[in-house]
């Protein structure tokens, strides 16, 4: 999981601007919030804490960026994310 | 129906006979969606129901809403991966739908599978405990479009106006409240299944502060 943030990091620094892209995961209504902040720590490796965080932003605030890189791991990401049954999309990052 | 405790090896939940043959299947209608062969077709069809069709009478309607192509229930299981951007959108559908389709199938199918012996426990290894939250999902999410339950309002909503329902059923006045019967049937095997997956969840997350 670790490794996952790692090469986000890495691929942002790494490529050009307009080649960086971000995975969103949006509201929705089905979803428990426990199920999602369980998706988001054992997917992306976040602490428990920060993905209550991420859980509660995208609950209040209808979406959150849950990662950044490459339009190729970002479709990974967004994959992954759409076999847990959440709700998510990639774009160039600033759009 | 009792939700989901820890058993050894995993975690067990309790499931009458009419309960086990509605969600399994509902569970085989969802694979049929993103179109699995029809499940139950090598072996008995699981935990046969008795002598009225009641249980199933609602099933029907969901079936030939789901045989839409267009049926927004699909989108809600394999999403538009990029509103804005068809041809990112197309790509990203082409190389990943097959895989997330049998994925979503074969997590499907095993729910089908351990809910077609007659045996009231519903056993949940921890191998396959986010692989059954997750299939529980998919469902949710098509009795969720079928219900169009679109804000966390018209979610939070649901409990309400079912119970209302089932209230004006059980008095005659469902037909003065012009109350659907069929709704009130989805409505209640979506809060069913919510609660198993919250009870799944529980356990889960049974080590966490």
């Amino acid at each position: 999981m670790s490794t996952q943030h790692e090469y986000s990091r890495d691929s942002a620094v790494a490529v050009r601007t307009d080649d960086v892209w971000v995975t969103i995961v949006w509201n929705d209504p089905v979803n428990l919030m426990s199920y999602v902040t369980y998706v988001l720590q054992s997917y992306f490796g976040f602490s428990r804490t920060e993905a209550q965080r991420r859980m509660r932003e995208i609950h209040e605030r209808g979406k959150s960026v849950v990662s950044t890189g490459g339009r190729e791991h970002m479709e990974v990401d967004v994959q992954a994310m759409h076999s847990y049954g959440l709700w998510a999309t990639l774009q160039r990052s600033g759009v | 129906m009792k939700g989901f405790v820890p058993h050894p090896g995993g975690a067990v939940a309790h499931l009458d006979a009419d309960e086990r043959a509605v969600i399994a299947r509902v569970v085989a209608d969802v694979a049929l969606l993103l179109g699995s062969e029809p499940f139950g077709m090598e072996r008995d069809e699981p935990a046969t129901v008795s002598d009225d069709d009641d249980l199933f009478r609602y099933l029907q309607s969901l079936e030939s809403a789901l045989s839409d192509p267009d049926d927004p229930a699909v989108l809600r299981v394999l999403p538009n991966a990029a509103p804005d951007d068809r041809e990112v959108a197309a790509e990203f559908r082409r190389l990943t739908e097959p895989e997330l389709r049998a994925t979503k199938v074969a997590r499907l199918r095993a729910i089908w599978e351990a809910l077609s012996h007659d045996d009231p426990d519903w056993v949940v290894t921890d191998d396959a405990a986010v692989s059954t939250a997750s299939a529980l999902t998919d469902v949710r999410l098509v009795l969720a479009s079928r219900l169009g339950l679109e804000t966390d309002d018209d979610a939070s909503a649901l409990p309400d106006e079912i119970d209302l329902a089932r209230h004006a059923m059980d008095t005659g006045a469902a037909e003065d409240l012009a109350v659907d019967p069929e709704r009130v049937w989805l409505g209640m095997l979506y809060q069913a299944l919510t609660w198993l997956q919250e009870s799944l969840m529980a356990y889960l997350t049974r080590d966490d502060d």
